[in-house]
Order: structure tokens, then C-alpha cells, then sequence
């Protein structure tokens, strides 16, 4: 059966050449464009993978990643997330760890723009690893 | 003013109190008329000595020495009181002071509670002329009355008075020695009074005749009169010019004050522009990031086949343009590096880092693109390099950033050498390579923003060297080049040299004023 991938973004032009990409490699695509919808589809969906964008309007993917912590979204805890952001990884954890005085914790990290070899090859690599 | 005046009685509270001028200038002629007194006193003895022993002038000296014996005493208490002369000396009179000044009650102006200091050394002053008076007129009596030339001395004791003393106290002093002088040689004459002879000096008879005596009394009121005349005019001209060099003193601190406050807040308002400008930038490097990502993203997916074939012509153009968005990735990724250093980011970036480790991990990097160009690339970094506090990424940034210009200039099987040096209190990095060099009108520049060197092909966005510089600064270092590298035996490529403090006393992401390189 085909792996699901949530893509989180705002940018509707980004969500589109993702899912065009990672379709042509036989993954099921849900898109969401906030963190309000990407919450709600994680519990509706239950996807594979996560890829979420970090600066987003309404709710961010700071603000999802805190509230993935919670207890009541333990469940969820396992499914792997890879950050796409055009926002570097080390300016990303230093603002996370300030905001919550955790340690950004995700699977992997892409910065934007990405080449559509190397996303394919990161998001392979995530569902490999999960097994089965 | 009312800052004056608060100010003012904070210094009293500290107990160290700055005097006026003309405070200061009160306080030491009490001390100089104290001294004073100490030689008349010798003045005096000395003198009847000489009319004893050489003029042979025959009068009983005994009244003399006691008279002398009493200024001693008060002028010993005097010294005292003027040597506790402060600004807040507690603000009660002396006892020794105040039992005296039941004695003189016409004379005294006895200062209120809390009184200033010149009212306090007036009050003084004045206990100090009364008596000299009456010492003066007992001297006189003693000495003589009117056959006794020092009659005229009478001057001095209102001259200092006009010194010291408000002037109308001087001219009420000057009146009461002349009364008292008229009143003493008038008893003397009518007999009310013993008169003591001079013997051998004057006539028996002086002291009798009337008109020698108005004679010389009206030549003393008038020398008397003159004398407070000409010093009050004087001494009250001195303390004006002293209160107007203070208050052009006050005037002018108050100016640096709010000078000092104009520009304060003129520079909080500059610091204000400059964070709004750097955020500003950071959010326009953002936004433009974001919509060139999605252009990026499509062109790829077109170029990689994703959607449907494309002609070669249409794949050129489209690798042409994913080449130029690069670049101008490249240059917003910089923007924001700049916006990010200049607005202090480095301090939260510093931790205890490892060299060492920062610059094999950026030769890794860099070893694949050496390779291509058949480049040597050799690292001289002794293994025990102490560890330093810095921001590594920041640092990783700048040294990948030598290094990749190092092979960009260096033709194919070139050499490059990164060197590490461990001095005192920092460590010096040096990339050094056999490259084309930098020209001598280029190297003055090559580290402002957007300065490119004259091989405009090879040029990035011209921000590199300029955040290279602005990294090691925000560490408290230097960056320099030099061209060609002094270690080619060939004379040609360029030298880069960087220095990183070991500790960081005091990290600033702000820009400094830095001392220029050896050979820039």
C-alpha cells in the first residue's frame, strides 16, 4: 500500500511541486496549509510522514512541533517529521530552544529551495527506516 | 536651578564639601589673619624691647607682655575654630565662641542656626576684629596714648576688616576705633585717666596739647576712613567677580548636561533606526526567499523531467535560469547572515568550540572541489589547539568561505595551505594559496560589502569577505590579506590571515572601530 505524506505549507505553488515530486514516487499526498489543518489531518489521516514548513500564518511549525509534545498527541509522536524551511536549521533550533527550552527534535531537516533528487532521497530515507 | 541647589546639599550629606571661590578664598584669609596676629604679637614685644634697649624710651612693659599674654590665648582659639572651618560644621557656634560673645554684645552678628559658611567665617571675623580693637586701644593706652607712633596702626585693623567683613560692619569699626582712640586720648588729657610717658621719647607735655592731638586724630579718621573706603570697594569688586565665575561655572555645566542628554538621546534614536532597518531587512530577505523557492522548486521539477519532456533549448534556458535564481539565493542568504550579525546574533551563538574541529570539518568540504582542480591542499593545525569560545558555525562560515575563494582563484594543481598558530591569547588562521593574488588597488577593499575584484566572472555576490570580516570582529578579532603570499617563492597568490581571542571578555555583534591590518 502506498505511504501517506502530509505536506504542510502556505505557499500553495510549494505544496504543488511536492506533491507532483513525491507522487511521481507512488506516495499518497494530504496537503495542509497551517498547523491548524496539519493537527487535524495527523489525527484524520494518520500519515507516514510529516513535511512541515516552519513560518506559516495561524498556527506555525514551532507551534505544532510544542504541541506534538503533549500527552495527548503521544500517538502521534512516532510518525517522522521533516522540516522544509527556507529558514537555516541552526537560526530554527537556537529560536526553538529559546521559545521552549527544548531541543528541536525531527527527524531530518531540508532547507528551502530543495532539489527535487535530494527531497526524494531524504523522504525514502525516513520511510526506510520506519521498517516494514 | 533647583538642580543646583539639590545637588549642593548632596555634597554636604557626603561630607566632602567643595567650596565657592569665594568660600575658599574667606577660609584662607582667616587663616592668613590668624598668622597675622602672630606677628604682632612679636611685633609688639619686639618693638618695646628696641624703644627699651636701644632708644632707651622709659615706660612700664609688664601691662604690654600681659596684654600680649591674652591675644595669645584667643588668637591660639581662633586658629582652632578657623582650622574646623566647613561648609556644615554642625551648625552651632563654638562654646569657647559663645561664652565670649556675651562680652560683645554690641559688636557681634551672631550667625542663625544653619548659617553658611561666609556668614559662619563672618560671624568670626568679626568676634576677631572686636577684640583686636579693644587689644589695640589697651596697647595704645599703655604705650603711650598719642605719644606712641603706632597710633597709625589703627589702618591695618580696618583694612583687614574690609577684607573680611561686610562693609558696613568695616565702617561701623572704623567709626568705634576712632571714638575710642578720641575717647582714650580725651581721658588721657582731661585727667580722667592715667596717662603713661614715654620717657625719652616724646615731650612730657604732648599729651596736653590740644591742637597736636585733633591734629593727628583727624589724620587718623581721614587715613581711617580712606583705607575702609578704598578696601570695601575693592574687596566687594573680588567677591562679585568670584560669585560671576561661579555662576558662568554652573551655566556652563548645565549646558554640557543637556548637551550630553541631546545627543544621548539623538544616538538612542540612531541605534532605534539602525534595529529597525537590520529587521527590516531580515524580513524582506525572508520574503523575497520564499516565492524564488517556489520559482526554484517548479523549474526543477521541470528540468528533472517531472512534468512532461522539454526540448534542449527550453532545458538550457531553464538550467540558466535555476543558475541565476542560485545566485540570487545565494545573496538573500547573505543579507540575512549581515542582518543577523549586526543585530548581535553571535553573543547567543558562543559556546566552548573546537577549532581544530571546525577547520577539518570545513576542508572536508572543500577537498572535492580541490580535487577537481587538482589542487594541493595541505593543513598545518597542531592537534593541541585549546579550545576557544566562539559561535562554530559562524567561524565554519568564514573559514569554508577562504577556502572556497582560495580554490576559486587557484589555477588547476595549485597549492593551498591553511595553517593554525597558537599564540598567547588567541590563535591565528592563515589560508594561504598560489593563486592569482588580489592587485594593489583591490586589496584596500576586497572586505567592504559588495566589492568585487577585478575578475568579475568569478565574483559572487561580494558580500562574502564583508560578513568574513564582520564574523571575526564580532569575535574581537582581525582579518587581514596580503598579496602576493609572502610564503610563495614565486611571488604569487594572496594571504589570508584571521585571529580569534581565546576568551571572549566582552563579544560585541555590533560593529567596532578596528585598528587597520599590517598591510592594508
Amino acid at each position: 500500500m502506498a505511504k501517506k505524506v502530509l505536506v504542510v505549507d502556505d505557499d500553495p505553488d510549494m505544496r504543488n511541486a511536492i506533491t507532483i515530486i513525491l507522487e511521481s514516487q507512488d506516495y499518497k499526498i494530504i496537503t495542509a496549509q497551517d498547523g491548524v489543518e496539519a493537527l487535524a489531518s495527523l489525527r484524520a489521516e494518520q500519515p507516514d510522514l510529516m513535511i512541515l514548513d516552519l513560518l506559516m500564518p495561524n498556527m506555525d511549525g514551532f507551534a505544532v512541533l510544542k504541541t506534538l509534545q503533549d500527552g495527548r498527541w503521544s500517538k502521534y509522536r512516532e510518525t517522522p517529521i521533516l522540516i522544509l524551511s527556507s529558514v537555516r536549521e541552526d537560526a530554527s533550533r537556537r529560536r526553538y530552544e529559546l521559545e521552549t527550552a527544548l531541543e528541536l527534535n525531527v527527524d531530518d531537516y531540508i532547507e528551502k529551495p530543495v532539489s527535487p533528487d535530494i527531497l526524494i532521497q531524504r523522504v525514502n530515507n525516513l520511510l526506510k527506516d520506519k521498517g516494514d | 536651578m533647583a538642580n543646583k541647589s539639590s545637588s549642593r546639599s548632596r555634597q554636604e550629606e557626603i561630607n566632602e564639601p567643595e567650596l565657592t571661590p569665594e568660600e575658599a578664598a574667606l577660609v584662607l584669609r582667616i587663616g592668613v589673619f590668624v598668622n597675622m596676629r602672630w606677628l604682632a604679637i612679636a611685633g609688639v614685644i619686639i618693638a618695646s624691647l628696641l624703644a627699651d634697649l636701644v632708644l632707651n624710651v622709659r615706660f612700664p612693659l609688664t601691662p604690654l607682655y600681659i596684654i600680649c599674654a591674652v591675644m595669645v590665648a584667643y588668637n591660639f582659639i581662633l586658629f582652632l575654630q578657623a582650622r574646623n572651618l566647613k561648609v556644615e560644621s554642625s551648625g552651632s557656634t563654638p562654646k569657647s565662641l559663645a561664652i565670649r560673645l556675651g562680652n560683645l554684645a554690641p559688636l557681634h552678628l551672631m550667625p542663625k542656626r544653619g548659617a553658611t559658611l561666609i556668614e559662619k567665617a563672618r560671624f568670626i571675623g568679626n568676634i576677631h576684629i572686636a577684640l583686636d580693637l579693644i587689644v589695640l586701644i589697651m596697647l595704645l593706652h599703655f604705650a603711650g596714648g598719642i605719644e606712641n607712633p603706632f597710633i597709625f596702626y589703627f589702618i591695618f585693623h580696618v583694612m583687614i576688616a574690609g577684607i573680611l567683613l561686610h562693609y558696613r560692619v568695616v565702617y561701623f569699626l572704623a567709626t568705634a576705633a576712632i571714638l575710642l582712640v578720641s575717647l582714650l586720648v580725651g581721658l588721657e588729657y582731661s585727667g580722667v585717666i592715667p596717662h603713661v610717658h614715654l620717657e625719652g621719647f616724646a615731650s612730657t607735655e604732648l599729651y596736653q596739647q590740644g591742637n597736636y592731638i585733633m591734629g593727628v586724630l583727624i589724620a587718623l579718621a581721614s587715613c581711617i576712613y580712606g583705607s575702609a573706603y578704598m578696601v570695601t570697594q575693592i574687596s566687594g569688586e573680588l567677591r562679585k567677580r568670584q560669585r560671576e565665575v561661579v555662576t558662568l561655572k554652573d551655566i556652563g555645566i548645565s549646558e554640557k548636561v543637556k548637551e550630553l542628554r541631546d545627543i544621548t538621546k539623538e544616538l538612542t534614536k540612531l541605534e532605534e533606526g539602525r534595529e529597525k532597518l537590520l529587521h527590516f531587512l531580515g524580513i524582506v530577505a525572508h520574503d523575497l526567499k520564499a516565492p524564488l523557492s517556489a520559482v526554484q522548486s517548479y523549474l526543477q521539477l521541470m528540468v528533472g523531467g517531472f512534468v512532461g519532456t522539454i526540448s534542449d533549448k527550453q532545458r538550457e534556458m531553464m538550467d540558466r535560469s535555476i543558475y541565476r535564481i542560485n545566485g540570487l539565493l545565494n545573496l538573500i542568504s547573505d543579507l540575512l547572515d549581515i542582518s543577523r550579525i549586526e543585530s548581535g546574533q553571535i553573543v547567543s551563538e558562543v559556546e566552548e568550540t573546537s577549532l581544530l574541529a571546525i577547520i577539518e570539518d570545513s576542508v572536508e568540504d572543500a577537498h572535492a572541489l580541490a580535487e577537481i582542480k587538482n589542487i594541493k591542499l595541505t593543513v598545518e593545525v597542531p592537534k593541541t589547539l585549546p579550545q576557544i569560545e566562539a559561535s562554530d558555525i559562524r567561524i565554519q562560515q568564514v573559514i569554508t568561505n577562504l577556502l572556497s575563494n582560495a580554490i576559486k582563484f587557484t589555477p588547476e594543481k595549485g597549492n593551498i595551505k591553511i595553517k593554525a598558530i597558537n599564540k598567547r591569547n588567541l590563535i591565528q588562521v592563515e589560508v594561504a594559496d598560489t593563486g592569482t593574488g588580489i592587485s594593489s588597488e583591490d586589496l584596500p577593499h576586497i572586505f567592504e560589502d559588495f566589492y568585487r575584484g577585478g575578475d568579475q566572472e568569478k565574483a559572487g555576490t561580494g558580500l562574502g569577505l564583508s560578513i568574513a570580516k564582520r564574523v571575526i570582529e564580532a569575535h574581537g578579532g582581525r582579518i587581514w590579506a596580503e598579496s602576493p603570499n609572502p610564503e610563495d617563492n614565486k611571488g604569487r597568490g594572496c594571504k589570508f590571515c584571521c585571529t580569534l581571542p581565546k576568551k571572549l571578555a566582552q563579544i560585541s555583534g555590533k560593529k567596532e572601530k578596528v585598528k587597520p591590518g599590517k598591510k592594508q
